[in-house]
């Protein structure tokens, strides 16, 4: 079971960029709301490290693909907000239309199919 | 809310040289850091405990900034700041490599349908141009229904444009693209209303609607001006940053001079205009016009491309 989760973690590392893009398409965010989405979506466990995330923001900002500028909070520390850019949305369509098409190989070379699931119950 | 969070990440930073990048992100996690222990409390920590697990989630700063890319930007910077002692930038180049990988073909149904919308308001155009200066008799309405034909593919071809991934740029979204092309539609509507105008002077119902439109397509393109992001790729940028700036971006001085050499250049051609044509006619105003240009594009020539004196 440790094992599965491990995968799962290494899996979606590996999408990190694409997931940070999609939170981002819905409206601008801070660092802290982005992990609090990511976290809150995997169940509360930290599949991806805060360290992880701004070595995203940091690569994301330099390929153009998002926006970051300070928000005006008056207390606490000022946030530095991210927006997604115009290249962005068009980075994230690419990857996650390449992600459909993997996912369907891969689920018909595991034998996730419908007819297969079929078999598996047998 | 205590101050123990600053503290903690005042100690993390310890021994850190705070350049302006590190500074920045050492703001961005403080403000990550106080929304975290925020949160934290609120589910029953101490305001002790919950800045410790804090900043432990955090992990090691050394980390976040010693990454691939931090050490490649500073190595990079170095580089460029210590190259040349002459002040002089390598040349800049054309990456052919970089270019044939990200070479994106036109796709053959884009061509057909941007030179059919072409050939649409070219015909439509010249019809037009012909029912303003009266030599061809198509009365309002006709001019109306040909600057609609000449608009609606013109702003059509726009957004058609803009939605196509190129080699150099993301494809806009769909939104915005045709934000663009409604804007451009719009704007050649009321250049084509004016136009009529022109030809029925007692029709102000044309000036007006011209007006309103122009106003309406200043209003779009502002908006969507305001609110553009990046649309380059990744290896497009990275390739701007490697070429060598232009003299004006490099001598902000050299750009106002030309400005100012400019304006006198185009005041001396109007005042020209205004002479020829009190004297020996209008029309000879367009040879000051064509003076102008030329002084213009010369000292443009002479100021932005100066030529290198030998031995650097």
């Amino acid at each position: 079971m440790a094992q599965q989760e491990a995968l799962a973690a290494d899996l979606l590392r590996g999408h990190t960029d694409t997931i940070v893009l999609g939170v981002l398409r819905g409206g601008d965010r801070y660092g802290f709301e982005i992990f609090k989405t990511i976290r809150d979506a995997t169940g509360g466990a930290h599949e991806i490290k805060e360290a992880t995330l701004y070595a995203t923001y940091r690569r994301l900002e330099k390929d153009g693909l998002v926006e970051a500028y300070w928000g005006d909070e008056t207390q606490g520390g000022r946030r530095k907000y991210y927006r997604i850019t115009d290249a962005g949305r068009a980075v994230y369509r690419s990857n996650v239309a390449t992600w459909v098409a993997t996912r369907r190989v891969i689920d018909s070379l595991l034998n996730l199919t419908e007819t297969s699931e079929r078999g598996a119950d047998r | 809310m205590s101050t123990e969070i600053h503290r903690l990440l005042d100690e993390a930073f310890a021994g850190v040289e705070l350049d302006p990048q590190t500074q920045d992100l050492k703001e961005e996690i403080r403000a990550n850091l106080l929304a975290r222990v925020d949160e934290l409390e609120a589910s029953g920590a101490t305001p002790a405990e919950a800045a410790r697990r804090a900043i432990d989630e955090l992990g090691d700063v050394r980390e976040l900034l010693g990454g691939p890319d931090a050490a490649g930007a500073t190595a990079g910077e170095a580089a460029a700041q210590g190259s040349e002692p002459g002040g002089r930038r390598p040349e800049p180049r054309f990456d052919a490599t970089a270019f044939a990988q990200h070479r994106v073909r036109p796709r053959p149904a884009f061509v057909l349908r941007t030179v059919l919308f072409g050939v649409v308001a070219a015909v439509a155009l010249a019809l037009f141009g012909l029912g303003v200066t009266s030599l061809v008799s198509i009365g309002v309405a006709g001019l109306l229904g040909l600057a609609a034909l000449v608009a609606v593919p013109l702003g059509m071809l726009t957004a058609d444009a803009l939605l196509q991934e190129t080699t150099h740029n993301h494809p806009l979204p769909r939104q915005r693209a045709a934000g663009f092309g409604a804007a451009t539609g719009v704007a050649l509507a009321a250049l084509a209303l004016a136009g009529a105008f022109a030809a029925y002077p007692d029709d102000t119902a044309l000036v007006i609607a011209a007006a309103l439109l122009a106003v309406v397509a200043v209003a779009v393109f502002a908006w969507l001006g305001a609110t553009q992001t990046n649309r380059h790729k990744a290896w497009t940028r990275s390739a701007a940053e490697q070429l060598s700036p232009n003299r004006f971006e490099e001598d902000p001085e050299a750009a106002a001079r030309f400005g100012i050499y400019t304006v006198v250049i185009w005041l001396v051609a109007l005042g020209v205009i205004v002479a020829l044509g009190l004297t020996v006619g209008w029309w000879w105003g367009l040879l000051a016009v064509v003076g102008g240009l030329a002084a213009t594009m010369l000292v443009l020539a002479r100021m932005l491309f100066r030529p290198r004196p030998p031995g650097g």
